[in-house]
């Protein structure tokens, strides 16, 4: 299965929060890879801590490849033995592989969708949806060719299982933005549609997930003032009505991550050594993370709206 | 001089084995030419052959610039209707001239590789054991593409009963004394170094295909049996996990089926150590043993805690 994250806005968790599914799906059993395609800035390495290919990769990345220049195969990594992490370096028992797939380092956005790079788009995807359980494709932010790429390649992949992910934060910016992106001019419908997709299956295939969410009643906020809480709760009551009307609302959502004060410092793999051993990071957080990594290939979730 | 190929080979993407008439279907890849099959001990189907024209660099482990000129000979190929290969090979011969020659001149030497310049063989070899510079010789870009032309088919249902990495054989021939070296470098990339007397003959070819094939099916197997963990889940899951290589694997175990009598000692050879048959073996065993041991505890279950 090909999983596709996007977000309206740069800086909504988007590539935190896949590479966090990504490595809950293996630590559950599964083979899965992560492509990192936000060429203008590929920085999925540095999350999953292989200092070598933290801005992307000197060597034949996707970019690369896509593009022709010399690469039959992109470079691959291993994360379970090339992570700088220790807790990360050992495959837990169980887990299935991880592998990365980066971009190139400086390697800047596709300027264009040749027939010979989505052609080659395609190439990538049949094989690598041969050998995981998994492929996450980090689309980047707003609309762009990238996205445009792999709309198309699904399109000629009619036996490949795929879905959205659209990640978006949870201020009333954020929901608007989303709700353009997939249904506004030129949206992922849109364009899916121009390109051969069906509108209502293809709307089927893509949800919503909430990041850094602050919920009202969180033991975080137990130190607020009345007078604050009361106000927080009346956003949020307002967010959600906000969201409902732009189809971004419960029956839509694929799940949300709550603020954890680690995703917002550092951009890293929340292991289960952060929550039970450092604890630093929420216990709430690696659920959230855990959830979601199931329900991306739960068909009780992704049933017809 | 010497011959150079690599062989990838894969699970067929699609929900069950096909059916013979299938494979002729999915390999017909040039028109007006035929799909041969052989049907004992196994159902092989194999492609046309064709030619792939090629201008590079040649590898070298040396490094240096060694310019090839020729055409790479490859196939693709379903045993049992289940696994899929891609298969490239060339001879690499020294050339008349030091002259890049028309492509009708090439054409006329199918399957051959013609080197300008000086060249050692050894260096040659060693350097092909190696993964291919960037503008260099890549024959496992070609093979890769001769797996992906039969995975594409649109007769195929692209519901495979497991996910399973291509395993690539890259292998190179020379005339000598008879030996043969396997080598497993990382979890997907094997090695072989052959060394024959008299002349290469195609079957040589075969022998590596068959090397790969069983290869896979082994790696393929471990695969399975470390996911099932067994002892480390519930019988009944392991058990689960197992069936897909009782469904689809372990009836393909064939060594030697497609190899020429001349070169069934190589086979032999690499029977004696590492052993694949020895190893295919005790893993077919282990599986069954596990389903056995499973179906025991069922039974046992279902009678109502037995003895009570």
């Amino acid at each position: 299965m090909l999983i596709f994250a996007i977000s309206d806005k740069g800086g909504t968790g988007r590539s935190v929060t896949s590479t966090n599914i990504v490595y809950r799906h293996a630590l559950q059993g599964n083979d899965v890879c992560y492509l990192d395609f936000d060429f203008g800035s590929p920085t999925a390495g540095a999350i999953f801590s292989v200092g070598s290919v933290a801005r992307g990769t000197t060597r034949k990345g996707l970019h690369d490849y896509l593009l022709g220049e010399g690469a039959p195969e992109p470079h691959r990594v291993d994360v379970w033995t090339e992570s700088d992490r220790e807790g990360l370096r050992t495959k837990p028992p169980g887990a299935g592989r991880l592998v990365l797939l980066p971009g190139n380092e400086g390697g800047g956005e596709l300027p264009a969708v040749e027939e010979e790079t989505l052609r080659r788009c395609v190439q990538l995807f049949s094989r690598l949806d041969e050998e995981f359980d998994l492929v996450m494709v980090d689309v980047s932010a707003g609309r762009s060719f990238t996205a445009e790429m792999v709309l198309q390649a699904t399109v000629r992949l009619p036996s490949v299982p795929f879905r959205w992910l659209v990640f978006h934060r949870w201020t009333r910016q954020h929901i608007i933005a989303a709700d353009g992106l997939v249904t506004g001019a030129d949206g992922l419908l849109d364009a899916g549609t121009r390109f051969g997709h069906d509108r209502n299956a293809l709307r089927d295939r893509i949800r919503f997930v909430r990041t850094a969410v602050l919920e009202p009643d969180a033991a975080e906020l137990v130190g607020l003032r009345d007078e604050q809480r009361a106000w927080l709760f009346a956003c949020d009551t307002e967010l959600r009505e906000l969201a409902s009307r732009h189809k971004v609302g419960r029956t839509s959502m694929l799940g949300k991550i709550p603020l954890d004060p680690i995703l917002q410092w550092r951009e890293q793999l929340i292991s289960d050594e952060d929550v039970l051993a450092s604890k630093i990071a929420n216990a709430e957080t690696a659920a959230a993370f855990d959830d979601l990594a199931k329900k991306i290939v739960d068909d009780a979730a992704w049933e017809g709206l | 001089m010497l011959v150079m190929g690599e062989v990838h080979t894969g699970l067929l993407q699609n929900s069950g084995e096909i059916p013979e008439s299938t494979c002729r279907d999915v390999l017909q890849l040039l028109s007006g030419e035929r799909v041969r099959v052989s049907r004992r001990p196994i159902v092989y189907a194999v492609s046309p052959d064709l030619l792939t024209g090629v201008d590079c660099r040649l590898p070298s482990a040396s490094q240096s610039r060694i310019r090839g000129a020729g055409t790479v000979l490859s196939r693709s190929s379903i045993t049992g209707g289940r696994v899929v290969q891609g298969s490239s090979f060339t001879r690499i011969e020294r050339s008349g001239s030091d002259r890049r020659q028309p492509w009708s001149h090439y054409l006329a030497r199918p399957g051959v590789v013609e080197v300008l310049g000086k060249v050692k063989s050894r260096d040659l070899a060693d350097g092909f054991a190696e993964d291919p510079p960037a503008d260099g010789l890549d024959l496992g870009a070609i093979s890769a593409r001769f797996l992906d032309v039969v995975q594409s088919s649109p007769l195929l249902d692209r519901r495979a009963p497991f996910k399973i990495a291509r395993t690539r054989l890259r292998w190179v021939a020379e005339e000598g004394e008879p030996a043969i070296r396997f080598t497993l470098h990382s979890e997907q990339m094997r090695t072989v170094r052959l060394v024959h007397t008299g002349e290469f003959t195609p079957a040589v070819a075969d022998l590596c295909e068959d090397l790969a094939l069983h290869d896979w099916l082994l790696t393929a197997l471990l695969v399975i049996i470390e996911r099932a963990r067994i002892g480390g889940t519930p019988g009944p899951e392991a058990a689960v996990k197992l069936a897909p290589a009782v469904d689809h694997l372990l009836h393909l175990w064939m060594p030697s089926a497609r190899v020429d009598d001349v070169l069934s000692a190589y086979w032999e050879s690499l029977d004696r150590r590492p052993g694949f048959t020895r190893q295919w073996q005790s893993l077919v065993d282990r599986v069954r043993d596990q389903l056995a041991v499973h179906t025991l505890a069922f039974l046992r279950e279902k009678s109502g805690g037995g003895a009570r």
